[in-house]
């Protein structure tokens, strides 16, 4: 019955600080999905003028590619330019004559644009007629998922921000590390920091409890903090998809799975938080490590996508174990990697107790 | 002086079970000494005073008793048990105030000592509400809206609540003088419970006015240990006495009698024995006031201090 005293009374004293940020969780969640649908309007929306051009392209590479336009009533000439980029600041003159169709080949393999124009008399400034694109509807953000920083996030996965699945990735998931580990990690460090910085340990350990005890109930109110923001987070995440009508893409399941697998990575978060809080027994010391130790992991497991020389780097990062993308876009929970991630955070809770019996509680 | 604290312990060990025992307990902070092969036995149902001036080495010492720092060398035992190997069952049947503390803020001063019962395994919240009342306090106040007088009396409700065996107590003092007089109340009557009550001061007064037997610590070693009664009487009593008639100092330089000094018709002389002659010599004068005092504890600290100091520096 009296276990659990010292976990139910930091959470008790603390409940205002969570509520705030358990509404800020739920926010950030339930919002980002809410976003998703103007995101990807935004994405898909047609080229200028688009239905007034058509582009055929070859079958078969090096073929010929066939530009045809509608004609413009009373015009005198066309123009037809080129660029790779949709602004045309460096475009080139492709064509210019009185056809509405023009034939060339595909010598190139990036992605082009053609702006067709029209002069008449009726105007001497040049008329839009439409813009076309050799790549057209494709995802603008499917070169970036090439890059190693992005690589980290979705695994290496083939993902698309035009689906709900690879914006929530790369829009939720990507930051929900910083959002709730470093929460966590401020949390860990200042419920056992503060207690040395404003003398409360004498009084606690005048009390028949070991420091064992006291460091388990507090992970254990760790490890309540990180269950309750990650259900808020996925309450609120399935809220805004069922608000853009997503779930059927994104089930409930899946919300909560890859939420959940995070838990043992928080919890790792936690337990060097407590090591630090219980070694250097100064909040802003604590702080500025455990802070310290997520952003290097983060680093690291970024640094170890750049090339294969760096690869051990991923491997003793802490994220390289939390694989989100897996639940979300291959439906599979690693719990190999969940298991690893809790044993890891146990080790540290038995380092972090064996060093508080090391130490002088200050007066 | 070794061969008599020799001589009492032998004694002590034969009338007394001990509660508390320290031998050759040193404590070093680096370089810096906490305290160095000091000695001390508290017994079984006495109010000990641990006296000594700042950075003497007092909370260094309780706190090792209970574990709350390592010590360097020398052993700790508190009913029979290892202070650092038992500390968790040493705790169980311990009550200590700490010298300088901080409460959990934002819950009423009631749970808060509730959640340290509850720690405790102990449910005894009546004596709590009745530690309360007694000194004052309201327990309905938020912990972190307390004066530091309101804290104080949490720390000294937290030390009694429990009913423990041994109440250590490090700076029991910053109450207001009602209040503090009630406190003193509260260690007589745990005493005659047969509590042991361990406590630090460098409130002489009130070392005075409830312990048993004191110890004096300087520099992280225990100079003396005695009875109250006994270091009084081993310093005598102060007679001051302002006469109408001229004395001649030699007329008081009697047998049991020290320090005489005469000045402007005032006689201040320190008297161990032989008061009746010294009276009697007095009354062969007419006097304007007179006042016998015995020593306070602020007197007799500085007194020994000072005495201290010269045999220190092999001065007579």
């Amino acid at each position: 019955m009296m276990a659990g005293r010292i976990a139910y009374m930091e959470l008790r004293t603390g409940w205002k600080g969570l509520l705030i940020f358990g509404l800020l969780i739920s926010i950030v969640s339930a919002g980002i999905p809410l976003i998703f649908p103007t995101f990807r309007d935004s994405l898909a929306e047609e080229l200028e003028g688009a239905n007034k051009v058509d582009l055929e392209l070859p079958d078969e590479e090096g073929g010929n590619i066939t530009l045809s336009w509608e004609a413009l009533k009373g015009a005198t000439s066309y123009t037809v330019l080129e660029d790779n980029r949709l602004s045309m600041v460096t475009a080139k003159l492709k064509y210019m004559g009185n056809e509405t169709s023009i034939t060339f080949e595909k010598d190139f393999e990036e992605k082009r644009y053609y702006a067709v124009t029209a002069v008449s008399n009726a105007s001497s400034d040049p008329v839009l007629i439409g813009i076309a694109t050799t790549e057209k509807g494709e995802d603008p953000f499917q070169e970036l998922m090439k890059n190693p920083v992005y690589a980290g996030f979705t695994g290496g996965r083939e993902i698309s921000m035009l689906e709900v699945k690879g914006f929530i990735t790369l829009e939720l998931f990507s930051w929900w590390w910083m959002l709730a580990g470093l929460f966590v990690a401020y949390l860990s460090v200042s419920m056992i920091a503060s207690d040395f910085e404003n003398k409360r340990m004498d009084m606690t350990f005048s009390t028949p409890i070991s420091w064992q005890r006291y460091l388990v109930e507090k992970f254990i109110a760790m490890s309540l903090v990180a269950l309750f923001t990650i259900l808020v987070g996925a309450v609120g995440l399935a809220g805004g998809l069922a608000g853009v009508n997503a779930l059927h893409e994104f089930s409930i399941n899946a919300v909560v799975l890859s939420l959940i697998s995070c838990l043992p990575f928080l919890l790792v978060i936690a337990a060097v938080g407590m090591l630090t809080a219980v070694s250097f027994q100064k909040v802003r010391a604590g702080m500025g490590l455990t802070f310290g130790f997520v952003f290097a992991q983060f680093f690291m497991y970024t640094f170890g996508n750049f090339s294969r020389s760096l690869e051990w780097m991923k491997a003793i990062s802490i994220f390289n174990y939390w694989d989100y993308s897996s639940v979300i876009i291959d439906g599979l929970f690693n719990a190999g990697d969940f298991i690893a991630l809790a044993i890891l955070a146990i080790v540290l809770l038995v380092i972090c107790v064996w060093i508080s019996r090391k130490k002088d509680i200050p007066a | 002086m070794q061969s008599q604290r020799s001589k009492i312990k032998m004694d002590d060990a034969k009338t007394h079970e001990n509660v508390l025992e320290i031998g050759r307990l040193t404590k070093m902070y680096g370089s810096h000494v906490g305290v160095k092969d000091l000695d001390l036995t508290v017994f079984r149902g006495e109010i000990m005073g641990f006296l000594g001036p700042n950075g003497a080495g007092k909370t260094t010492t309780i706190r090792c008793c209970l574990a709350l720092i390592a010590k360097t060398a020398g052993e700790i035992t508190i009913f029979g048990l290892d202070s650092h190997r038992d500390a968790v069952a040493i705790r169980k049947r311990t009550g200590y105030l700490p010298g300088d503390f901080g409460l959990i803020p934002s819950v009423k001063a009631s749970s808060y000592l509730k959640y340290l019962l509850s720690l405790r395994k102990c449910d005894s919240t009546k004596k709590m509400m009745s530690l309360a009342e007694r000194l004052q306090l309201d327990l309905d106040r938020k912990t972190n809206e307390l004066s530091k007088g309101n804290k104080q009396k949490v720390g000294i409700i937290q030390a009694f609540m429990a009913d423990q065996d041994l109440i250590i107590l490090d700076e029991p003092s910053g109450l207001d003088p009602l209040v503090q007089q009630e406190f003193y109340h509260i260690l007589r009557e745990e005493k005659r419970q047969g509590k042991t009550i361990f406590m630090s001061s460098h409130v002489l007064a009130e070392v005075e006015s409830v312990c048993d037997r004191v110890a004096i610590i300087r520099k992280g070693q225990v100079r003396v240990v005695e009875g109250i009664n006994v270091l009084q009487e081993r310093t005598g009593k102060v007679l001051e006495v302002e006469f109408i008639d001229h004395v001649s100092i030699d007329e008081f330089k009697l047998d049991g009698v020290s320090d005489v000094h005469l000045d402007n018709g005032r006689l201040v002389m320190t008297i161990h024995e032989n008061l009746d002659s010294v009276i009697k010599t007095v009354s062969n004068h007419r006097i304007l006031n007179m006042n016998l005092k015995t020593y306070s504890l602020e007197e007799l600290f500085l007194k020994y201090y000072t005495e201290q100091k010269v045999e220190d520096t092999g001065d007579t």
